[in-house]
């Protein structure tokens, strides 16, 4: 009914949020990386120590070896590679490939000084940056790039401590995009060796791949799973000595394709096939994306405010379903739908290749997959203590799911469900998901994202919130609002959205009361005027009405006017759902509203014209229309501005001063405009109206009379509603009806947190029943973590080269072990 | 990885940004306004509040509707209808033929004082079912030209009573030609009682709205004659009955001062009303009542205020007593958190 962002702040019942930047930092540090099989990195991701912590598991703080570096882009510690160790590892040739690949595929633009130091890496995405500062931490510094060559110092090359410096020359860049998942660089050695060096997404490599290298293929995959459940971003890597011959007739089909008029991005895409092919996997990187800060416990406040979260990400479905989890959007309680494309019966279809019939059979799925999970899902929300619901699709099943036909399975669906995850979607399909909830079901949506994908979705959505972030203005400048954190969320709504929808509401009800008051008490005067349609009023108080005489206390109350203090209402987030409700404007409300404006301006009318027939003074002088008119007039804008006292939950000093003044501007205006003639021909009908009023005793008597009279009736209406129909409001109003209202933002962030007791029983709350896939992943790792940390822990180191040297050789056993 | 294709090169923006705002902060002046901080009354409508509010109303209105009901007690005030009885029995039938011929119009009406009347006395008459407040009606006059001779001219919003024959009619508009024309002449035991018509107008209007110097002008000389006529030669200022008439009144049924009779009426005194019964509310089936009436500090005989603060004040006093036994019958403990929604249904945080 009223359509605007801020009331729609404390409406908001779903929450669509962009996962990378949102819920993470958008930090991307190089956390961990696999090579020829072997899993590189001790890192323990703030996901798996999230988890592990809700598993009740403690977790030593993480402990560096004394060597490591930590930069942007850069949190990787482990010795076995540092510093040129790597040249004892299993198989130096293949780390020597992985930097190289790392170093020399990528399309980043070294700036500043040509140091390790110094250099800025300007990249297309925080990833790649990532991954050539990686590489310059390996030894193996990209530090200059011309349009044909790429110069970067290697160290440790051919042996320990050496440092050269080697220029290759790219023929070939095949560049990044979403269909084809990956990147590829020809590049020739100074040697004339002429390599390609590919990294892309695990499907698209692990499908070129040569069939020889099966063995460190499964072991990859394995560590792939592993980084991809602890939250991680994966890459694959992978290279192909060329054949010059080879080479050169790939080459002249290349240039043909490129300098092609039509089609050329797809004639590109097809030549790039006929190279990329037999490649050999290196290993993989992983690339840790940080949770912001506080992003659980605001979910979990959220959610508590009967707010649903959706996750949309483009990201993979382990990663986004762990986010989830450390996000406390979905625990080990919940009963999860699983809807995703990598069934064997959707994979097979797919090998057979026919296009048509791969989206036959996937639509089939779907359909199916969804009506089972609808009917399980009624199953389970008519037991009475039945599991909350989770859902998790992916974005090629998602495509079939909003099909017309089955759109509105997935809704009911969805909505049953306490939080869904999309993963793997497009922009487009972020915004058909939350324009689906917005139209299907006729929510109040909220989209919250940082990146520039996510600006359909913030359009679509009522609310668009942007963070800005690491990726950009685009989304700040779609949005609605722009916030830091995600976590400031639980301020935005749950204290100003709160506020605002309240604020509204009763600024939008007071509006209607005293108009409909003012205007009622015409329409039962013009009963009395053989319907001709006299006005009451004179024209300049009829006119000022609304500009002088109501205005300010109602801007003031829109102003202040607030129910609970900001740290209760985040206290009791609970109570944002009277405004998912929308109980503070339905027609219940109206309806009192308006019954009370009838009431009012009944008194107001009928009181004064009953009394006022006969003579009023001792001198038997009679009251003209004007003068009737100029004290009904008085009694209602003296009742309609106290009422505003009576609807305020917090009355300021301001409050006071603005009723006060209303009323007195009304009286000097009286006083001025009755009191003067002005030589222009007008109706001077109110002439000394108010003089001739106010010397009766007549005027005092209604004065009181009438607004009294006229708030009675709202008065013992709040009564009995507080006492006996009380919102939830009243009752937190009571029990802290003694506490000042303490403000303070430091103290609201400690009024925010549980205490010990409480946490330990949360913590306890949330212990698994059964364990899942996802939590398995997180125990061995912190184990061997925490054994690893304790040993290294107890030695105070005196030289860096000491500690590095002794923590490689300790960890050397430990290698097998964790494979 | 591919969802980060889309933002080109923004990280390095980025950082930079934040590390300038780490010096230069946009954190806004603290203000307790701006900060929604000011000092607030939170009121909380208790029983023992709502309780005590109405207590207090209660004994601040019992009190003064005895007051007011008292003063209208002590008005003494005799209502005598003669719109229908002075018409002559033979020509009831046809009313206003009667009242627009030429036949003797007189009409003689006898009071009995019912109680001592103390002077002044004041004499209204009541016209009832006239649309003095009529939209067309009330706007059919001229302020200005009222107030002084050079705007006599200012006769726009009079029509159809502006003009006659291009003269302008001065006091132009349907008010002014409608003015009431019935004349009382009383007499106390054949003793006439003088009817002091002087001062029966509000100061303001006498002295500010009407003209001192302005005299009437081409009144009454249209086609059809309204009401009463006009003393040329009294300036309008002084023509109180006018002044009186002019001040439209706010509801069909209405009264306006007549005159004060200067001295007391003993109880039992018989009053001999002569009256010209001139004036046409027989078209429009209005009454016209003769009203002598005393007045006290509150004014007229009125028990609407007395019996309105009683009444409001009773109500009080008796919801009082209702929401004290409510809440004895079914109390709340003030702040119980088991009331809160999500506490009162189980498994409400779904």
């Amino acid at each position: 009914m009223i359509q605007g962002l801020c009331e729609e702040l404390g409406q908001i019942e779903y929450i669509f949020s962009d996962k990378t930047g949102t819920l993470t930092r958008n930090l991307m540090e190089f956390f961990k990386c696999s090579i020829g099989g072997i899993s590189y990195g001790c890192g323990i991701t703030e996901i798996e120590r999230g988890i592990a912590q809700r598993d009740g598991l403690k977790i030593h703080e993480e402990q560096r070896s004394a060597g490591a570096i930590i930069e942007k882009g850069f949190n990787f510690d482990d010795p076995r590679l540092m510093r040129g160790a790597w040249r004892n590892e299993p198989n130096p040739d293949l780390c020597k490939e992985f930097f190289r690949c790392l170093a020399i595929c990528h399309t980043v633009l070294p700036e500043g000084d040509e140091s390790p130091e110094k250099i800025f890496y300007q990249a297309a995405s925080p990833d790649e940056a990532a991954l050539v500062t990686a590489a310059k931490n390996f030894g193996f510094f990209f530090y200059r790039r011309t349009p044909t060559t790429v110069y970067v110092r290697e160290s440790h090359t051919e042996q320990m401590g050496k440092i050269k410096d080697v220029s290759y020359e790219i023929l070939n860049v095949l560049e990044f995009n979403s269909t084809r998942k990956r990147q590829s660089v020809v590049c020739r050695f100074p040697d004339g060796r002429l390599v390609l060096y590919c990294k892309g997404a695990d499907t698209v490599i692990f499908e070129r791949l040569a069939e020889s290298v099966d063995d460190v293929r499964k072991v990859t995959r394995e560590h792939l799973e592993h980084f991809g459940s602890s939250g991680l971003r994966t890459l694959c890597l992978a290279y192909k000595d060329l054949n010059p011959e080879a080479y050169e007739s790939w080459n002249e089909k290349f240039i043909q394709a490129k300098s092609a008029l039509r089609d050329r991005e797809k004639k590109l895409d097809e030549i790039a096939e006929l190279i990329e092919k037999d490649l050999i996997l290196i290993g993989s990187t992983a690339i840790e994306d940080k949770l912001q800060e506080g992003v659980p416990n605001c979910i979990e406040t959220l959610s508590r405010a009967g707010i649903k979260i959706w996750v949309l990400t483009g990201d993979k479905m382990e990663t986004a379903i762990n986010i989830a989890y450390a996000c406390n959007l979905i625990n080990n309680e919940m009963k999860q739908f699983i809807i995703s494309s990598e069934t064997d019966a959707i994979r097979e279809a797919e090998e057979r290749g026919d296009q048509v019939e791969i989206a036959r059979v996937i639509k089939d799925e779907v359909n199916k997959e969804l009506k089972k999970s609808l009917e399980e899902a009624q199953q389970y929300l008519q037991t009475v203590a039945g599991p909350k619901l989770a859902l998790v699709i992916d974005g090629k099943c998602l495509m079939y799911a909003l099909d017309p036909t089955l759109r509105i399975t997935l809704l009911s669906l969805s909505l049953n469900c306490t939080s869904v995850v999309c993963c793997r979607v497009s922009p487009l399909q972020k915004a058909q998901v939350t324009s689906l909830v917005r139209k299907g079901a006729k929510k109040i949506t909220l989209s919250i994202g940082d990146g520039a994908n996510d600006v359909s979705m913030i359009q679509a959505a009522h609310v668009g919130v942007g963070i800005s972030g690491m990726e950009g203005m685009q989304a700040v400048m779609a949005s609605d609002f722009a916030i830091a954190q995600f976590r400031f969320l639980t301020d935005l709504l749950l204290v100003h959205g709160r506020w605002s929808y309240l604020r509204i509401c009763k600024v939008v009800m007071y509006f209607f009361y005293k108009n409909l008051t003012f205007t009622l008490t015409q329409f039962w005067f013009t009963f009395r005027t053989g319907f001709s349609g006299q006005r009451f009023y004179d024209d300049w108080f009829q006119s000022l009405y609304n500009v002088f005489f109501t205005a300010l206390p109602v801007i003031v109350l829109g102003l202040f006017e607030k129910d609970v203090s900001a740290s209760l209402s985040k206290r009791y987030p609970e109570l944002y759902r009277e405004g998912i409700r929308n109980s503070f404007f339905k027609w219940r409300v109206v309806a009192v509203w308006a019954s009370s404006a009838v009431y009012q301006s009944l008194v107001c009318y009928l009181f004064v014209t009953a009394s006022a027939f006969d003579g009023k003074n001792s001198s038997g002088k009679m009251f003209g229309l004007w003068d009737v008119s100029t004290m009904v007039f008085t009694c209602l804008v003296i009742a309609v501005n106290l009422r505003i006292l009576l609807m305020s939950n917090s009355i300021t000093r301001w409050h006071h001063i603005t009723v006060l003044g209303s009323i007195l501007a009304w009286l000097v205006f009286a006083f001025v405009y009755c009191g003067i003639m002005t030589p222009r021909d007008r109706n001077e009908n109110v002439y000394f109206v108010i003089y001739v009023l106010m010397s009766t005793f007549y005027f005092y008597f209604t004065l009181l009379l009438v607004p009294v009279v006229a708030l009675l009736a709202d008065f013992i209406y709040q009564g009995v509603e507080r006492w006996f129909f009380t919102y939830d409001y009243q009752i937190v109003q009571e029990i802290h009806r003694h506490e000042p209202d303490s403000c303070n933002a430091d103290q609201l962030e400690i009024a925010n947190e549980l205490s010990p007791e409480e946490a330990r029983s949360y913590a306890i709350s949330q212990l698994p029943r059964e364990l899942s896939k996802h939590t398995g992943f997180a125990f061995d790792s912190p184990g061997y973590e925490s054994f690893f940390a304790s040993q290294l822990g107890i030695y105070a180191p005196q030289k860096a080269w000491d500690v590095a040297r002794r923590a490689s050789m300790r960890s050397r056993p430990k290698a097998p072990k964790k494979k | 990885m591919p969802s980060n294709t889309a933002s080109s090169s923004s990280a390095p923006a980025g950082s930079a940004d934040s590390s300038a705002s780490r010096t230069k902060s946009k954190r806004p002046k603290y203000s307790k306004f701006t900060q929604q901080e000011l000092p607030a009354c939170k009121p909380i409508l208790t029983p023992g509040w709502v309780i005590l509010t109405f207590l207090v109303i209660s004994v601040i209105f019992i009190p003064l509707g005895v007051v007011s009901l008292f003063a209208s007690q002590d008005v003494v005030e005799i209502v005598d209808r003669y719109d229908n009885d002075c018409v002559p029995t033979p020509a009831r039938a046809n009313k206003v033929a009667y009242i627009q011929g030429v036949s003797d119009k007189s009409c003689n009406r006898t009071l009995v004082v019912p109680k001592k009347m103390k002077q002044p006395i004041y004499v209204y008459y009541q016209l009832e079912n006239f649309y003095q407040n009529h939209r067309r009606y009330v706007k059919s006059r001229s302020d200005s030209q009222l107030r002084s001779v050079k705007d006599e001219n200012q006769i726009d919003a009079c029509k159809p009573e502006d003009d006659v024959n291009g003269r302008p009619i001065v006091p132009c508009g349907l008010i002014a030609w409608s003015l009431f024309n019935d004349t009382y002449t009383l007499s106390k035991n054949n003793q006439p009682l003088t009817v002091n018509k002087r001062g029966i107008a509000w100061k303001s209007d006498r002295e500010h709205k009407f003209g001192k110097n302005v005299f009437p002008k081409n009144f009454q000389e249209g086609n059809i004659t309204g009401g009463g006529r006009l003393d040329a030669n009294k300036s309008l200022s002084e023509q109180e009955d006018l002044i009186v008439w002019m001040r439209t009144a706010a509801l069909p049924t209405f009264r306006k001062l007549y005159g004060k009779i200067e001295s007391d009426l003993e109880k039992g005194d018989t009053i001999h009303v002569t009256l010209l019964n001139n004036y046409n509310t027989y078209s429009f089936d209005g009454k016209k009542k003769l009203v002598l009436s005393t007045t006290s500090w509150l004014g007229g005989k009125n028990d609407f205020l007395g019996i309105a603060y009683l009444t409001v004040g009773g109500i009080c006093f008796f919801l009082a007593l209702v929401f004290t036994i409510m809440y004895l019958v079914k109390p709340r403990r003030l702040g119980d958190p088991t009331y809160l929604s999500w506490n009162r249904v189980p498994g409400g945080g779904r």
